[in-house]
């Protein structure tokens, strides 16, 4: 068990990747209550064309079958697993991105027990045609819920714009149409695909002694039988640097127009610390030119072209990357101006100086220490950074060495107007 | 546990020194009576105090400050419990022991203080152009409601059900009464709330208790105010017979909303014995609403039931086909049939307790958690802890769930769905 300080953070965590290639994180936080679980594996809705476990094909799977996945996994042949964590005390939950499916629990008590109940459910698959098809029903409410969310429409709407091919513009969750295609067979092809402990981390974080859990974790899994190893081969399209569709509108049922401007990143192949300067320069860069403490945004707010639900933010994962800037707003082809104005003066007016380079980077290093509170933002963000070879604890100094070179390189790969699309969701009368 | 002092008649301080956090919290909640015109004044007020001060005039110097002093927080927001309005100041600074040489914590009580008590205002008026622009952006806060169709549906089931009571009036108050708002009356309103409103402050952190009191007699000199008010909630006259409301937009989900009455409260002595049923029914993923509209029937990806316990109401909701109303009203229904019978497991009840007991003491891990449950208990039990909350629980029985939900009684059916697929 390897022990790393961050002395500057006050934290410590200890680590061991174990004989099957399960990667353990423990993270022991002084004066809490609970303790935070997280079991993730990568892979997400954009791996949908791969080779399976022990073949040499590549198959492509219908839509939305990770996330089906993961609504399954809880399902066994004596009943539902939430029974089991209730009964420990422990609030379950698992959720599907792009990239990755998290299986997670939090507890106040039972540390062992529950995580032994989400150890062997997550690592005991249990699929017939019978319980999947029972869980078409729920999911179809599930998508349809989502269907009637503008600001999800919104959000989706732009990356379906902005992707020709990446499986990033299909929805987590399918559609009703696919999801009717997903088998007990399709489970079991990706589970054994992609469920290997070599493809995942487990993240202890909160009330935890970390040699003793540590122990319990690696006797746990010595008990369990895995296959070897095997590299995951995923394919995924070419994609051009161009946006698909430079603009859509959707009509729904809503108060105020919606806007959402989406700019697709042309630099798609960062990991590790590149991938992390990168992210952190794009986002005090967004900042700079659309926070609170911007000109674009007193003009805005001050002629009422933006309200509180204005937001802006940078995405950035191996394949795919996107910056997005958006509001309701009345009056969607002004916002729409300024903001392409915003973008396109930058390029040769830069508008961050070294002081609100320094002003920006302590606000965002206070922002972190304060996300370090929530045991919640450490176990998942840490599974996002592992996944992307960063390490969250890098964080406090890359912002610390950010040059001013680096932000205008991140800016770079956003700005390129042939990577513009825009989205709106217009209420039926303005039509 | 928080430490309580009075600093004036109806102005309490109340410290939790702990160094579970690498922050310090700061919250100030001023109350009042609850009523829809007021509601809206002070809500466009919280959010002009927390935008400019006199020091900082605009809001682009007002947050530079803050992120100067490693991104500090300061909003505010609003809320209501009971027949009471709230007004909420939130602050959260790093702890200045990360950062040796600096005195963030010092520099957030004079931001504290410009905002209580040096606001942006002109001979008795705060700015036009800024009252404007936040009577426009509460405005469409409370329009924007529309479009989750969820929000709106509860909101409108309220409404029905509950007419101009405070179970129903917005915490954000009217559009309407937003737009009577002036500079002046505002200003009223702002000085009323300094110095007539209960005034309740909390600090969480490692922090130093004699300190904060000398420093909050130093930056916050609030004066004594009557303490006594507390106003009553209007009587409910529930008739027995059930309102069943159909209404249509353009969606495709059903939003199924079900209210029920109980005399349980949360001043009631069975209060802790409802949050059991509640949870029983359908507070959780072992409840019965899940296990059955969700699980068996696959008619919902949600189907949960919350007991809205000030103002003696359950609820519950639930997203489906809107063909299958009827089913799933009969289904729903059917689940408080068996609690009624007294058809509940001794499972069912110790997984209940265990997910309240845990999610209590989960929120000891969030320190603004800590403020609202505390803010919230300390009406009924000035030393409550979670722990006797949870002993509490403990002592609930199966006979006591049949008892109480046999206090429940269906008010209203409410369901809100596409202009097509209604089959009646």
């Amino acid at each position: 068990m390897k022990e790393i300080k961050f002395d500057q953070l006050q934290e410590k965590i200890y680590t061991e990747t174990l004989d099957n290639g399960l990667k353990v994180v423990i993270l022991p936080k002084r004066g809490f209550s609970k303790t935070f679980v997280t079991f993730t594996t990568k892979y997400g809705s954009i791996d949908r064309t791969f080779k399976p476990h022990g073949k040499d094909e590549f198959i492509t799977v219908p839509d939305g079958i990770a996330h089906f996945l993961e609504h399954k996994m809880f399902e066994k042949e004596d009943g539902d697993v939430f029974q089991k964590f209730s009964l420990n005390g422990a609030s379950a939950n698992a959720y599907t991105t792009f990239g990755r499916t998290a299986y997670l629990f939090s507890a106040t008590n039972k540390l062992k027990e529950n995580t032994k109940v989400l150890l062997d459910f997550v690592q005991q698959p249990y699929f017939t045609k019978q319980t999947v098809d029972k869980e078409k029903g729920i999911i179809a409410q599930e998508i349809t819920m989502y269907d009637d969310q503008p600001d999800w429409r919104l959000y989706f709407g732009t990356i379906e714009n902005l992707y020709e091919n990446h499986p990033v513009k299909i929805d987590i969750a399918g559609t009703v149409e696919s999801i009717q295609d997903i088998t007990a067979e399709h489970l079991y092809t990706c589970y054994e695909t992609f469920y290997h402990p070599s493809n995942m981390l487990l993240f202890i974080v909160g009330a935890v002694k970390p040699e003793e859990m540590m122990a319990f974790v690696k006797e746990d899994q010595a008990k369990k039988s895995f296959d070897k190893p095997e590299a995951i081969e995923r394919q995924f399209p070419t994609e051009s640097k161009k946006v698909d569709v430079p603009e859509r509108t959707l009509t729904m049922d809503v108060s105020k127009p919606k806007l959402n401007i989406g700019m697709k990143c042309n630099e798609i192949d960062l990991q590790g610390q590149e991938m992390l300067e990168t992210e952190l320069s794009a986002n005090l860069v967004l900042d700079s030119l659309f926070g609170r403490t911007s000109a674009f945004y007193e003009k805005a707010n001050a002629e009422g072209l933006v309200d509180e639900s204005f937001s802006y933010e940078f995405s950035m994962e191996e394949g795919y990357g996107f910056a997005m800037v958006g509001s309701d707003t009345d009056e969607p082809e002004r916002l729409e101006e300024l903001i392409r104005h915003t973008i396109k003066d930058a390029k040769t007016n830069w508008p961050v100086q070294e002081e609100d380079l320094d002003r920006m980077r302590r606000k965002k290093i206070g922002q972190f220490m304060r996300s370090l509170n929530s045991i919640e933002f450490i176990a998942n963000q840490y599974t996002r950074y592992e996944f992307n070879k960063m390490n969250l604890f890098d964080v406090v100094p890359t912002l610390e060495n950010l040059s001013m070179d680096k932000l205008k390189q991140a800016f770079a790969t956003f700005s390129d107007d042939s990577s513009y699309t825009i989205f709106k969701v217009l209420p039926p009368k303005t039509q | 546990m928080f430490n309580k002092t009075k600093l004036q008649n109806g102005v309490h301080l109340y410290i939790r020194k702990t160094e579970q956090f690498k922050t310090v919290n700061v919250t100030i909640k001023w109350k009042a009576p609850l009523d829809q015109k007021k509601a809206s004044e002070r809500t466009v007020l919280a959010n002009v105090m927390e935008d400019s001060t006199k020091q900082y005039p605009t809001l682009s110097s007002m947050r530079k400050a803050l992120d100067e002093l490693y991104g500090t927080v300061l909003f505010t927001d609003v809320s209501k419990r009971s027949s009471q309005h709230m007004v909420s100041l939130y602050t959260e600074c790093v702890n200045d022991e990360f950062f040796v040489g600096e005195d963030i914590f010092k520099q957030l009580w004079q931001l504290i203080r410009s905002v209580v008590f040096d606001p942006n205002v002109t001979n008795k008026a705060f700015d036009p152009d800024v009252t404007e622009r936040e009577k426009r952006n509460v405005r469409d806060r409370i329009r924007s409601i529309y479009d989750d169709k969820t929000r709106f549906a509860q909101k409108r089931m309220l409404e029905i059900m509950r007419p101009d009571h405070p179970a129903s009036i917005s915490a954000y108050g009217t559009e309407a009464a937003v737009s009577e708002i002036t500079n002046e009356s505002l200003y009223a309103t702002y000085e009323d709330m300094i110095n007539n409103d209960l005034i309740d402050i909390y600090v969480v952190g490692d922090v130093d208790e004699k300190e904060i009191i000398e420093q909050i007699k130093q930056f916050l000199p609030f004066e004594a105010r009557d303490a006594a008010k507390q106003n009553d909630l209007p009587d409910v006259n529930v008739s027995g017979s059930v309102n069943t409301v159909r209404e249509k937009q353009d969606m495709k989900q059903g939003k199924l909303h079900l209210g029920f009455h109980t005399p349980v409260s949360f001043h009631h002595p069975d209060y802790h014995k409802m949050q059991i049923t509640n949870g029983v029914f359908g507070g959780f993923a072992h409840s019965k609403l899940f296990m059955n509209v969700r699980e068996k029937e696959s008619m919902a990806y949600y189907a949960n039931s919350a007991f809205a316990s000030h103002y003696g109401i359950v609820y519950v909701t639930a997203g489906i086909d809107a063909d299958l109303e009827e089913k799933a009203v009969k289904l729903i229904l059917e689940q408080l049939t068996a609690l009624q019978n007294g058809d509940i497991t001794e499972v069912e009840l110790s997984q209940t307790i265990a997910l309240l007991e845990n999610s209590i003491l989960s929120a000891n891990d969030s320190a603004r958690s800590q403020i609202e449950i505390y803010d919230q208990y300390k009406e009924l039990d000035e030393s409550f802890t979670a722990e006797r909350l949870i002993q509490k629980w403990e002592s609930v029985t199966l006979e006591d769930i049949k008892e109480m939900a046999n206090t429940i009684q269906l008010e209203i059916v409410y369901l809100l769905s596409g202009k097509e697929g209604v089959s009646k």
